[in-house]
């Protein structure tokens, strides 16, 4: 059996030793909690063998002696640890202590490492009352995600009574300025929500998360859908995805179709015939709001991206080895450009948020419309179910290896690199991917936890069963591979004014590729970060 | 003579004294207010001042500087809050004909001045989401256009970039003018009565009356309203546009001002430097606007003494 190096304490230990320890040596406890060193003394790692373990130990007992300093574990993302209690420590008894230790993290490092890592989980648990913090989103695009978080910790404080969980649902402009501003002051949330990709990745690069790698096991992360893909950075995984986001897919209304006369298109050209029918009966093909952006970058990602081969062509525009105005990227606006010239989308997209316009779609006065793909079985079901609604990839207008296909992306958490209880908050989200907590996902959101152990055999509905397995065999989304300022400052700005009119497609991808060249300039690590992500 | 001059030159003394006296005992009374302006104001300046220089805590001289100057968004933002600026005019002239139409107002002049006061005092987050369905192409304005035949005159009011930045300056007029009306009228009621009736007999009418007699009489007032707008158009117009264009400053960038330039690079482009700079130019834009008003504030007051 595999004990942490508190646990042999607790056991093997004199009375005194044990108080001493709690009082004057909390800091070493913290130490060994710390899962990268737990995961050293636990023996978890197959390349750390007992003497590591002890050239570990004999490195930190040594330290004991010398002036306060800041112990760096060697990891790269682990915190640091403040020794300075130590120095009160007699000699003698920082030896005895010590070589207590090694003894017993010896003879805790021979169980199997299967073992000891499920044991070490429980056993590095702390037991004094804490709280957590998540900021969160998602209700927006997956209804009914509150109430089975609210589930979740209520299961998960049961079975933990000393955590207290507490959680914020963020808006949807103020996902990432508040998540900003804790980042700030190094104070905030224990466990934060992030979109997948760059979303994920800029946190990361800020040394404002830890990566979720560092506290689960390699085979528990392998379940996670998308988590390398998009969140794996270097060999370490960022966030732990949450749920699956097939983006993204269009809703189309076969019954407002065939009252017209008209079918399901099937490529490009079908659609916008299907738009200039529509548009002389004054009925709007695809309803759409982008005055707060959003839609851009959706619409982006399912034009543009069936032009490119894979996200590195995308990496490659952002890091200046191609431009965005080369054809593969800047075609798609053309594209755009003949969907507003076909009277595609409603009149007033400009000054429609994302929301309200899919309203339009559910109340029958839009054929199509385009959703977050949590949301879409919801929408589909509120405009009639599959009886009357198909769910499908926006039609291809090319025939590139990512046209037709729906993008897929996964909604993440991620562990504050200012949490005090890192530990928790990765048990916390181990807990919500047990196999009660997705099929309770299923159940109440309708969406798809983003876990291959999820079985999608439950699914009853027809649509909703092809998008999990399109999303499950899906397309890199796109605009999760550019950087988020590109995407506000150029994709949704210049999505705006095409719909609007009042640039050419021409216009447009020249502005991206400018923007991006200044961005280069800008954020002085840029050209960096992308190229180490994309290796 | 001389008796006399030893008076004025001990006089002289005795002044300076006191003089000396009560601008130290001035200064123990302003000291501790004047030194947590100072701790709180001073640091926050000079710690963003600092930031301006720096790039990920290295110096980088004035490159920051360089990028924020040459970004064509920044420059925008700043043409924007100079536009904004025409907006003050108009505010002091509606604010000033509705404070002298409340003056002339000889029945329900609270009712008026309540309503007027109203919109001051909502919250601007609130004003911001009405107007922005209001606005909308299918909107409350538009549907009332089209019902009484003025189709042509509805338009995109926030979606159209050509329009976005002149509707949302309706909106700012629309919530700031009640203040300058309420200020206004407080000191058009306490001028003296008297000087009203002898222009009253004199024959002169409401416009020649309020704008030969209440006009220059207010002066101080509309100078200090017409700053405190203007300081308002160039950094206090956050809000508005924040809520108005959901945090883009759209469509395309047709309302973004350098507040919210400031807020976009600080907190979601992560470029607390970049930010820096840009609050580094608004603070000083700010600061000329003050300096202005204190000398107009001074030349008027030293004008009605003067006088």
């Amino acid at each position: 059996m595999a004990l942490t190096f508190r646990e042999a304490l607790r056991v093997h230990g004199t009375k005194e030793n044990r108080l001493d320890f709690h009082l004057q040596h909390a800091d070493l406890a913290q130490l060994v909690a710390h899962p990268t060193c737990n995961r050293v003394v636990r023996g978890s790692s197959p390349l750390v063998g007992p003497k590591k373990v002890v050239d570990f130990i004999l490195k930190y007992v040594k330290n004991w002696r010398g002036a306060p300093r800041q112990v760096e574990p060697d990891c790269r993302f682990s915190p640091t640890f403040q020794l300075g209690g130590f120095r009160r420590m007699k000699s003698k008894k920082v030896l005895a202590i010590g070589a207590m230790a090694l003894a017993l993290l010896l003879s805790a490092c021979s169980s199997s490492s299967d073992e000891t890592s499920a044991e070490g989980d429980k056993a590095a648990f702390p037991t004094e009352d804490l709280t957590l913090n998540i900021s969160w989103w998602g209700e927006q695009e997956a209804p009914g995600a509150q109430k089975w978080l609210e589930e979740t910790i209520a299961l998960y404080t049961k079975e933990h009574p000393n955590v207290t969980i507490k959680h914020v649902l963020q808006t949807t402009d103020g996902l990432i300025p508040s998540f900003e501003a804790a980042a700030a002051a190094q104070s905030g949330p224990d466990i934060q929500y992030f979109w997948g990709g760059i979303y994920t990745q800029q946190p990361g690069w800020d040394g404002h998360i830890a990566p979720i790698s560092d506290y689960l096991s390699e085979e528990e992360l392998s379940h996670y859908i998308n988590a390398k893909v998009e969140a794996g950075f270097q060999g370490k995984v960022w966030t732990a995805p949450w749920y699956i986001n097939p983006s993204f897919p269009l809703l189309v209304r076969k019954d407002i179709l065939a009252d017209n006369g008209l079918s399901v298109p099937t490529n490009w050209d079908e659609l916008m015939k299907v738009c200039d029918v529509l548009s002389a009966k004054k009925i709007t093909t695809i309803a759409g709001g982008v005055k707060d952006g959003w839609f851009g970058g959706w619409i982006y990602s399912i034009l543009g991206g069936q032009s490119v081969q894979s996200q590195a062509d995308v990496i490659n525009a952002v890091v200046g080895t191609t431009k965005f105005t080369d054809p593969e990227h800047a075609t798609w606006w053309t594209k755009l450009e003949e969907s507003r010239d076909r009277k595609c989308w409603n009149d007033d997209i400009n000054s429609l948020e994302l929301y309200q316009a899919q309203q339009k779609f559910v109340d029958g006065t839009a054929a199509m419309t385009i959703t977050a793909g949590p949301d879409a079985p919801n929408f589909a079901k509120k405009a009639g179910g599959d009886e009357k609604v198909t769910i499908m990839a926006m039609p291809a207008w090319s025939d590139g290896p990512l046209a037709g296909k729906m993008g897929t992306t996964s909604q993440t958490l991620g562990i504050t690199k200012w949490s005090k209880y890192p530990q928790v908050a990765a048990d916390f989200i181990k807990f919500s991917h047990t196999t009660d907590r997705l099929n309770a996902w299923y159940a109440a959101t309708g969406s798809m936890p983003a876990d291959d152990r999820f079985d999608i055999s439950q699914v009853q509905s027809a649509s909703t069963k092809a998008l999990f397995e399109s999303a499950l065999n899906g397309a890199p989304y796109l605009e999760n591979f550019i950087p988020a300022q590109l995407d506000a400052d150029a994709v949704f700005k210049n999505v705006q004014l095409v719909l609007k009119g009042e640039v050419t497609a021409a216009e447009a991808a020249a502005d991206k590729q400018a923007i991006m060249e200044r961005l280069r300039k800008s954020d002085r690590k840029l050209v960096d970060n992308f190229t180490a992500w994309a290796k | 003579m001389k008796l006399a001059s030893r008076k004025t030159a001990t006089a002289d003394v005795t002044r300076r004294q006191r003089s000396a006296h009560s601008s130290k005992e001035a200064l123990y009374w302003i000291g501790p207010a004047a030194l947590v302006i100072l701790l709180i104001f001073g640091y926050s300046v000079v710690s963003v001042l600092i930031s301006s220089f720096r790039y990920d805590g290295d110096w980088v001289g004035l490159e920051n500087f360089e990028i924020v100057i040459t970004d064509p968004i920044f420059l925008t933002a700043l043409k924007h809050n100079g536009l904004l600026l025409l907006a003050v005019p108009v505010l002091i002239i509606l604010a000033f004909i509705l404070a002298v139409t409340l003056f002339e107002t000889r029945r329900g002049m609270r009712f008026y001045r309540s309503a007027i006061f109203l919109p001051y005092i909502l919250p601007i987050p609130v004003v911001a989401v009405v107007f922005g369905q209001i606005y909308q192409l299918n909107g409350a304005l538009n549907i009332f256009l089209r019902s009484i035949g003025l189709e042509p005159l509805a338009q995109d009011w926030l979606g159209d970039p050509s329009i976005a930045l002149g509707t949302m300056s309706s909106v700012i007029i629309w919530k700031e003018v009640g203040f300058g009306v309420i200020l206004m009228l407080a000191h058009i009621i306490s001028l003296p009565n008297e000087t009203y009736e002898a222009a009253r007999i004199d024959g002169a009418g409401f416009w020649r009356t309020h704008l030969s007699i209440t006009r220059p009489a207010i002066l101080n007032t509309i100078v200090f309203y017409g700053v405190i707008e203007a300081i308002t158009m160039v950094s206090w117009v956050f809000n508005y546009v924040y809520v108005m264009s959901n945090g883009l400053g759209g469509p395309g960038n047709a309302t973004m001002v350098s507040e919210l330039y400031i807020y976009r690079a600080a907190f979601q482009n992560k470029a607390p430097e970049l930010a820096a700079v840009a609050a580094v130019f608004l603070f000083v834009a700010t600061l000329i606007l003050m300096v202005a008003f204190f000398r107009i504030q001074r030349r008027s007051i030293a004008g009605t003494f003067n006088k």
